[in-house]
C-alpha cells in the first residue's frame, strides 16, 4: 500500500471536561459616594439587605440618599420609608442642598413614603403590610427604612425579641425576593454591635461614628460585615460637604504601586551643583527628604525642584501647609523662578490644606487626584511639620504609619517626591528628622547652621542615596536672589562642621564670609554688596596690613 | 417676613383651584371648595404622614384666618380632611367661599415653599395636577424695610 493511501487510524478525541455549573454572579451597584466603592470591594452587592448604623449626626441619612439617587430610575425606583425621627419635610429641606440631590428624580424615580402613623397607631404587621403593598406596586430597586430603630423599639415594646427577629426575617425575605437592595437605618450604640438580632440577618453592616478629638471632629466608617465580597477592613475617614459624603480608604493608593524599572533616569533638582553631588541628579521615583532648621532654605530647594520640572515639561504638584499658594509663588519669583505661568497652564497645582482636622487619607486622596489630573511627575510636600499640624489630633498619633502609607502610595504612582521637614538644630547630634522616617526616604539631604567667624552660615550634605553613590562633601551654600547657590569647593579649613560648632584647622584666617557681615551692613546700609572677588581682595589687604602691624 | 402670601402665590393658588374646578365641574359647591385639599392630602400625607399633614394644614388655617376670618370656623378632622359646619356653609356665598379657599391653598403652598423650596413644591403639586399652571415663582410678601 502506498504511503498516500495509507489511512492512519484516528486518534480518539479526548472528551472535553464538562464545564462546572456557573456560580452566581453578584452584580455590584455604585454607591454614589466618592471612595466608597473601593472600600466595599467594587460596589454594593445587588439584592443585599444592609444596615447603616451609628450615632446621630454621623451621616447615615445622607449616605442612604446618595445611594438612592445614584441608583434610582423610573423603571426601578427607590422607595424611602420614613418612620418616626427626622420629619420628611425637614429631611427634604436639608438633603436638597447636596449636589447629588436630583429634583427631577423626585416623585417618579425616588419616592418618599411616611409610615409614622402606622407605627404610632398600629402594630408591626400593619407596617410590614404597607411596605409589602408599596413594594409590590412599585417594584423598587432600592428600599430604605429610616429609622429602623423606631420599628425595633415598637417591636420590643412589651414583646419578645423573637417578634422583632420574625419581622426582620419577613422584611428581608420580602425585599430580597422582590429583588430590592435594602438599607435599614438606625441609631445603635457600640454596645449593641454583638447582641442585636437585626445584625444577624443583615448581609452588610455599615457603622458610622463621629468622634471629638480635642477641638476636632472626625467622622469614620467601618464595614463591619459584607457578605459575598472582600471589603477593606478597618476605620476609614469620611467627610461631609456640599457633595455629600466622601470616604477615604485607609489603603487607598497602595494598589497603584508599580515596580520600579531597573534602569531609572536621573532628574535634576534644579541646582546643578547639588545634582553633581547626587551623581547626576535624583533618581526618578525616589522619595527625597530635605531636613533642616527654620530659615535654611528647605522651601527654596523645593521651589527649584518644582520649577526645574516645569522647565523640562514635567508637571508638578505642591502640597503646602505653612504658606498660601500666592506667597509661595511670590517667593519663587524673588528667586527668578516662575511658578505662576505653569499654574495657569495646568502644569503645576498647589494644594493648600490647613483645616486642622484633616486625615492623611483625605490628604492623600487630594494629592492622588491632583497627580492623576496633571499626570504629575514631581511632588513637593512642604512641610511634614505643617502637615502634622493640619491633621486632627487623633491622626497625629499615627503620623509615622500614615506617612509610610502615603509615601508608598505616591512613589507607587511613579512620582518623585521631595519632602521638607523642619528640625531643631542640636549642637550635640546630627538628626535627620524627629519622625524617624528615614526608612521611608530614598535620599536625605541635611541642611544646618554652623557658626564660623561670628556668622551663622549654612551647610548642606547628602546623607543618604539609596540608589547609588553620592558625594560625601559638606558644602556651604547661600540663599540669594537666585535661590539656593552652593558655593566654593569642599570646606577643609574646619572640622566638626556637622556639630554646628566647627574647629578651624586651616592655617590662614583669610577666608571671607560668603554673605556680608553685619558690620558692613551697618556701615553702608544703602549700598549693594560688592562682588565677592572685590571683598576677598580687600580683606586680604586688611589681613596683610594686620600682619605687618 | 410677613405671613401674607404674595399676590403671585395667591394667583397661583387661584389658578390651581380654577384648574381643579374645570377638571371636575360636576361637583357641588361644598365639595369643590376643599377638593383641592383632598387631592393634596394624598401625596402630602404619603410624604409627611397624616399627623404631619394635619399640623401643616392647621398652621395654614391659622395664617389664612387672619385674612379671611370665617376660616376660623373650619375644623380639621383626624384624617386631615377639612370640615365646615352646615351653618357656616349656609352663611357664605360662593365668592366668599372661593376667597377663603384660595387664601388657604396659598398659605399651604407658601408653607411648602418655605420648608422644601419652590422646585420640590411643584413636584408635589404635579403629582396631583400633572399640568399645573406655570410656576409664578411664588414668594411671600416682604414687609417694608425687609429684603428678599
Amino acid at each position: 500500500m502506498s504511503k498516500q493511501n495509507k489511512i492512519s487510524p484516528r486518534k480518539p478525541r479526548k472528551k472535553a471536561a464538562p464545564m462546572p455549573p456557573a456560580k452566581v454572579k453578584i452584580r455590584q451597584l455604585p454607591t454614589g459616594v466618592r471612595g466608597l466603592d473601593e472600600i466595599m470591594g467594587g460596589g454594593l452587592p445587588e439584592l443585599s439587605f444592609n444596615i447603616i448604623a451609628g450615632d446621630p449626626g454621623c451621616g447615615k441619612t445622607t449616605l442612604a440618599h446618595q445611594i438612592l439617587f445614584a441608583n434610582a430610575t423610573v423603571q426601578r425606583p427607590a422607595l424611602y420609608f420614613t418612620i418616626l425621627g427626622e420629619p420628611a419635610l425637614k429631611m427634604l429641606r436639608y438633603q436638597q442642598q447636596y449636589s447629588f440631590f436630583e429634583l427631577a428624580k423626585l416623585g417618579k424615580a425616588v419616592r418618599f413614603i411616611n409610615l409614622s402613623d402606622l407605627v404610632l397607631e398600629k402594630d408591626m404587621d400593619a407596617v410590614l403590610e404597607e411596605i409589602t403593598k408599596q413594594v409590590l406596586a412599585l417594584h423598587p430597586g432600592i428600599v430604605v427604612v429610616d429609622s429602623f430603630r423606631t420599628v425595633s423599639r415598637k417591636a420590643l415594646n412589651g414583646e419578645h425579641e423573637m417578634e422583632l427577629q420574625a419581622f426582620v426575617q419577613h422584611l428581608a425575605l420580602l425585599l430580597t425576593t422582590w429583588q430590592a437592595t435594602t438599607f435599614l437605618i438606625g441609631e445603635y450604640s457600640e454596645g449593641e454591635r454583638h447582641s442585636n438580632p437585626v445584625f444577624t440577618v443583615a448581609d452588610g453592616l455599615f457603622w458610622l461614628t463621629q468622634n471629638t478629638e480635642r477641638n476636632s471632629v472626625v467622622r469614620k466608617l467601618q464595614i463591619m460585615k459584607l457578605r459575598g465580597q472582600d471589603s477593606v477592613p478597618g476605620l476609614h475617614t469620611i467627610r461631609i460637604n456640599g457633595d455629600g459624603l466622601s470616604a477615604f480608604s485607609r489603603t487607598q493608593g497602595l494598589g497603584e504601586k508599580k515596580d520600579r524599572p531597573l534602569l531609572r533616569k536621573r532628574i535634576s533638582s534644579g541646582i546643578p551643583e547639588l545634582d553633581k553631588m547626587m551623581s547626576g541628579g535624583i533618581l526618578e521615583g525616589d522619595s527625597v527628604l530635605i531636613a533642616g532648621p527654620s530659615g535654611t532654605g528647605k522651601s527654596a530647594l523645593a521651589t527649584h525642584f518644582l520649577a526645574e520640572g516645569v522647565r523640562r515639561g514635567e508637571a508638578g504638584v505642591a502640597l503646602i501647609f505653612e504658606e498660601r499658594s500666592k506667597g509661595y509663588t511670590a517667593r519663587a519669583k524673588s528667586f527668578g523662578l516662575d511658578l505662576e505661568t505653569p499654574q495657569k497652564k495646568g502644569m503645576l497645582e498647589m494644594l493648600y490644606l490647613r483645616p486642622l482636622d484633616l486625615s492623611v487619607d483625605e490628604t492623600m486622596r487630594e494629592v492622588l487626584d491632583a497627580v492623576h489630573r496633571l499626570n504629575a511627575k514631581r511632588l513637593v510636600i512642604d512641610s511634614l511639620v505643617g502637615f502634622e499640624m493640619a491633621l486632627a489630633p487623633g491622626f497625629r498619633e499615627d503620623f509615622r504609619e500614615s506617612l509610610y502609607r502615603m509615601i508608598a502610595a505616591l512613589t507607587g504612582a511613579g512620582v518623585t517626591i521631595l519632602t521638607t521637614v523642619e528640625i531643631e538644630d542640636s549642637f550635640t547630634s546630627f538628626e535627620f528628622s524627629h519622625y524617624t522616617i528615614s526608612f521611608l526616604t530614598d535620599d536625605i539631604i541635611r541642611l544646618r547652621y554652623v557658626e564660623i567667624d561670628g556668622q551663622l552660615r549654612k551647610i548642606l550634605v547628602v546623607v543618604k542615596m539609596r540608589g547609588g553613590n553620592h558625594s560625601k562633601d559638606i558644602r556651604e551654600y547661600v540663599v540669594t536672589d537666585k535661590g539656593v547657590v552652593l558655593i566654593g569647593p569642599r570646606q577643609t579649613d574646619y572640622s566638626r562642621l556637622t556639630s554646628g560648632l566647627p574647629t578651624r584647622i586651616g592655617q590662614v584666617p583669610s577666608e571671607l564670609a560668603p554673605e556680608p557681615k553685619a558690620r558692613w551692613l551697618l556701615a553702608e546700609p544703602e549700598s549693594t554688596p560688592e562682588p565677592r572677588s572685590t571683598q576677598r581682595k580687600e580683606s586680604t589687604m586688611q589681613a596683610k596690613a594686620t600682619r605687618r602691624k | 417676613m410677613s405671613d401674607r402670601p404674595s399676590p403671585e402665590l395667591k394667583a397661583f393658588a387661584r389658578q390651581l383651584l380654577a384648574y381643579e374646578a374645570t377638571a371636575n365641574p360636576a361637583d357641588a359647591k361644598d365639595a369643590a371648595a376643599f377638593r383641592a385639599f383632598e387631592k393634596l392630602r394624598g401625596p402630602l400625607g404619603k410624604l409627611i404622614g397624616v399627623i404631619g399633614f394635619r399640623s401643616l394644614l392647621s398652621r395654614a388655617l391659622v395664617l389664612a384666618s387672619d385674612e379671611v376670618p370665617w376660616l376660623r370656623g373650619m375644623q380639621i378632622k383626624a384624617d386631615g380632611s377639612l370640615e365646615a359646619s352646615n351653618e357656616l356653609q349656609a352663611k357664605l356665598d360662593q365668592g366668599e367661599f372661593a376667597r377663603g379657599e384660595a387664601a388657604l391653598v396659598a398659605q399651604l403652598i407658601g408653607l411648602l415653599v418655605t420648608f422644601i423650596g419652590e422646585a420640590l413644591m411643584l413636584v408635589l403639586v404635579q403629582e396631583v395636577w400633572p399640568k399645573p399652571p406655570p410656576s409664578p415663582a411664588p414668594r411671600f410678601e416682604f414687609d417694608e424695610g425687609e429684603h428678599p
